[in-house]
């Protein structure tokens, strides 16, 4: 356990020393937010931009506080995707490419601490970005539309979460069996991709698949009702993140650190 | 009392069989040097006592290891390019590898600066890796490689990348090492072998075609050899001293005649007679021993 949170410790530090605690909270807020601040300005933007030819009379209806909120956070299941494979791809890819993974491994470690300690590390940062970057975009949906019961809000977020933690564990899968963190963190995308295009293609099948999951949060949004599926969809998910995390640290452990 | 002990160790790459069958034993307190041409396997060896690397066959046994003890705790090791968390200081590293080594906060830290000074880096203990020049990186390597006190410490090409002042500074360090623990280190440089160790592996073709003492090697391969130069050509001379009775081999290089001799001191009066006699026009002469460079040749070239 002490091994453990020493090598938790290191990949906080070292997130702090590369300012990754600053940049993905940053990110994150400034997607979610730009939403409702889009949607609130958007009279006056258009107006600055020279405005509409007089006499064109269009209706934009305003969008109620829960579309706005959806679109905030759904930005997170695109870019927000992007940003925390690009950041986890080169987690254990990366350091066994350099050698320094070879270096620590030599030593006395446990390769499941190894890996478990960064996945963790990631696994912070995730849910601190998220909650940050969330609540700030619920904060301005809240002013300059209407306020959304934080329950409500705190369980769509929860669910949003859970689909990226599928993401990040997935990215350390992929950077646990590749060498290339490049090639991983393109797998990670090309499989997240497939994945929710087959799940929406087929959504009456696959109720239960983890990418349904940031459905369920809109759902929840809209109707202030937790969907039937939420709950077991949730717990499937939670049982890929844990089958991944330990495939990665199988695989880790087979395959030679040094080639 | 042997430390570890190998036997038929193997390993092929793709169907390439790069290490064939070999057998040493390592004896504790002693230090060994793993010898040889570049590519004959020094490194895939070290690997492989490591645990970095899986045999293809054959078994290595630490006689100290007590039943399902991990190895790693045994052995430190400093691969060639030694790599570490940039970002880090020496001192955050070193404290790093002993925390993950299982000592406790301030343990760690009093035994990486004990270390640092060791190796001649403490001034440097605060700056970030990523300003060490690559003399200090080695030395850095040999301080984490030491930090859990191993009993055996396995060096892959500790001094080949560094510069004479630095190779000096290392290898100094390694001569106090001996005192405190096991070290095998391969190198294809064999002065540094000659000057510090106290066995010789000579790897070949994944093989190990001599081992021993130095003081084995150099009874093995002994043979008395004095060495003449003359001004101009010395090939007309050299059949003089090949047909003395006290010849046993001739080879000529240019001005130079070497001849092995089976004694050395009857030889040396002979030879010296029959030049002052025949007014050879000497400018040196020299009784040498056979060099460890001699052995390298003889076993590597056959």
């Amino acid at each position: 356990m002490n091994q453990w949170l020493t090598l938790f410790q290191k990949e906080l530090i070292e997130m702090w020393r590369n300012f990754k605690w600053i940049w993905v909270p940053i990110t994150f807020i400034l997607l979610g937010v730009s939403e409702p601040l889009s949607s609130y300005y958007m009279p006056q933007i258009i107006d600055s931009l020279g405005g509409l030819p007089e006499g064109t009379v269009i209706e934009i209806p305003p969008p109620t506080a829960s579309e706005v909120l959806i679109q905030g956070l759904s930005q997170y299941t695109t870019i927000g995707v992007l940003i925390i494979v690009l950041s986890t791809m080169a987690i254990l890819a990366g350091e066994r490419k350099s050698g320094v993974a070879a270096m620590i491994l030599v030593k006395n470690v446990s390769y499941f601490s190894f890996v478990t300690a960064k996945w963790a590390g990631g696994l912070l940062l995730l849910w601190l970005s998220l909650l940050i970057g969330s609540i700030a975009t619920w904060y301005y949906t809240g002013i300059l539309f209407d306020w959304i019961p934080i329950d409500v809000f705190f369980q769509s977020y929860f669910l949003y979460g859970l689909w990226l933690t599928v993401v990040l564990t997935l990215t350390v899968f992929f950077s646990a069996s590749l060498l290339t963190p490049g090639i991983a963190g393109f797998n990670s995308l090309a499989v997240v991709f497939i994945f929710t295009i087959v799940t929406g293609a087929l959504s009456n099948w696959l109720e239960w698949s983890p990418s349904q999951l940031t459905n369920y949060a809109n759902e929840m949004l809209l109707s202030r009702g937790t969907p039937d599926d939420a709950l077991p969809a949730s717990l499937l998910t939670l049982a890929c993140i844990i089958i991944l995390l330990w495939l990665s640290v199988l695989i880790f452990r087979k395959k030679e650190l040094a080639s | 009392m042997p430390l570890i002990q190998i036997s038929h160790l193997k390993k092929s790459f793709k169907g390439t069989e790069v290490i064939k069958g070999i057998n040493f034993r390592l004896d504790k307190g002693k230090c060994i040097a793993l010898l040889g041409p570049n590519g004959a396997g020094k490194t895939t060896t070290l690997r492989m006592l490591s645990g970095l690397m899986e045999p293809t066959d054959g078994t290595i046994i630490f006689t100290d290891a007590k039943k399902g003890e991990d190895i790693r705790e045994l052995i430190g090791y400093l691969p060639q390019f030694p790599v570490f968390y940039e970002w880090m200081s020496g001192l955050e590293f070193l404290s790093y590898a002993g925390r993950l080594a299982g000592l406790g906060r301030g343990e760690a830290k009093a035994r990486s600066l004990e270390l640092l000074k060791l190796v001649g880096i403490l001034e440097a203990k605060n700056r970030r890796i990523a300003k060490y020049s690559g003399g200090m990186k080695q030395r850095l390597g040999i301080a984490q490689a030491l930090i859990h006190r191993p009993q055996l410490i396995m060096l892959d090409e500790p001094v080949s990348a560094l510069d004479p002042i630095g190779r000096r500074e290392v290898l100094d360090l390694l001569e106090g090492l001996k005192k405190e623990t096991t070290i095998l280190f391969s190198t294809h440089i064999l002065n540094d072998a000659e000057e510090i160790c106290d066995e010789i592996l000579f790897l070949h073709n994944g093989k190990i075609v001599e081992s021993g003492s130095m003081v084995e090697l150099r009874e093995r391969h002994q043979q008395p050899k004095i060495d003449l130069f003359f001004t101009g050509k010395s090939l007309e001379y050299a059949d003089i001293f090949s047909n003395h009775k006290l010849t046993h081999s001739i080879s000529v290089e240019g001005n130079k005649v070497s001849v092995f001799v089976t004694n050395i001191v009857l030889a040396r009066q002979a030879f010296l007679r029959l030049i002052s006699e025949q007014n050879m026009p000497l400018e040196k002469f020299e009784v040498s021993s056979m060099t460890l460079e001699d052995v390298f040749m003889k076993v590597v070239g056959k």
